[in-house]
């Protein structure tokens, strides 16, 4: 695949994956509804998905993350900023290495228990894994520090929140999947680099807007 | 033994241990109406009356000064020690003496420090143990 089409889907499906965790994640605790396991479960593995999928590719997922992360930052509302920016960032590398034995073409995902389990095994790992890896490293950025004791204490809370998750996973994975035959090298570029161009844009300018409006920075 | 079959066991272990460790959750739930200062219980109102009140208007918080309530409450070297804040759900922090110096206890038991990233921020706090 042409490398500039790649970075392109890169930039778009990390944009709208920031764009959810930023707006449409703090709509959720608005309405008192704990975001993080329908992020992960629905938004982070649907839309990692999606991407793998679409463009056959392995790295993909890791980059999404990047840029998901790093729109976080710009996020006015909700809970711990650097911690949500790096939880995402852990996510995206995560899905990558659960996937990256897989063949590209996910021949391997031909049954429903097949799909269902990885969408299981890659929303509830992706959440887990995010917590930790942001527990780990939250701290380090502050004069506090990590303490691995803080850690142990709260497994159990992580590991049952995640449940949730996997449930969620289990149904948006074999979701996805109905789109495989969808072929992203065959839209022209006239059409994907102005698409791809817009929808970014609208997902960062939607943020920071927000960021101005709210925070008057 | 190939992908058809260790991917389904790996999802029902994964499904297996979210199910267990919400039981464990459930059974080891704390439900207490006052917080444990060192080894000493306190109701919120007790410790309104005992420590000096501290706001962050920047943050919209208001409560007691948590290292005033540690000095009002605990007989050794206060300055000494880190701080271990444990949440109603098992969720701890370890914080220095500095950091309590900028951390306060909200009257619905929350404490928050203004000079550490949110997740330090501790909900229904149940404990704060010298470590």
């Amino acid at each position: 695949m042409d490398k500039l089409r790649l970075f392109a889907g890169i930039i778009l499906f990390g944009s709208i994956w920031g764009f959810a965790e930023c707006i449409i994640g703090q709509g959720f605790d608005n309405l008192g509804i704990h975001s993080g396991t329908i992020m992960t479960g629905f938004f982070a593995v649907g839309l990692m998905m999606m991407s793998r999928v679409f463009y056959k590719q392995r790295g993909m997922q890791l980059g999404m993350g990047l840029v998901a992360g790093t729109l976080r930052f710009f996020n006015p509302f909700g809970g711990c900023v650097i911690c949500s920016a790096i939880a995402i960032a852990a996510e995206g590398a995560i899905f990558e290495l659960i996937w990256y034995k897989l063949s590209l073409d996910l021949k391997e995902l031909k049954t429903n228990p097949m799909k269902l389990s990885m969408g299981v095994i890659s929303a509830y790992c992706c959440f887990v894994g995010g917590y930790i890896v942001t527990q780990i490293l939250t701290p380090l950025t502050s004069a506090a520090g990590f303490y691995f004791q803080n850690l142990v204490v709260f497994m159990p809370q992580i590991l049952s929140r995640g449940l949730l998750a996997a449930l969620i996973g289990g149904v948006t994975v074999p979701a996805v999947l109905v789109l495989r035959n969808i072929d992203i090298t065959s839209i022209k570029d006239k059409i994907y680099y102005p698409v791809t161009a817009v929808v970014t844009l609208l997902c960062w300018t939607t943020v920071i807007a927000t960021r101005i409006l709210v925070m008057g920075i | 033994m190939g992908k058809e079959k260790i991917i389904p066991i790996i999802a029902i272990a994964i499904l297996l241990i979210g199910t267990f460790s919400s039981i464990y959750v459930y059974a080891t739930q704390v439900n207490t109406d006052t917080i444990s200062i060192n080894g000493e219980s306190y109701t919120v109102d007790d410790i309104f009356s005992i420590a000096e009140p501290r706001s962050f208007e920047s943050l919209n918080f208001s409560g007691v000064a948590l290292d005033d309530l540690i000095l009002k409450t605990y007989n050794d070297c206060a300055s000494c020690h880190e701080y271990t804040i444990t949440g109603e759900d098992g969720y701890q922090k370890t914080v220095t003496w500095n950091d309590m110096k900028n951390g306060l206890l909200t009257k619905d038991g929350r404490a928050v420090f203004s000079d550490l990233p949110k997740a330090f921020r501790i909900r229904d706090v149940v404990k704060i143990e010298a470590v």
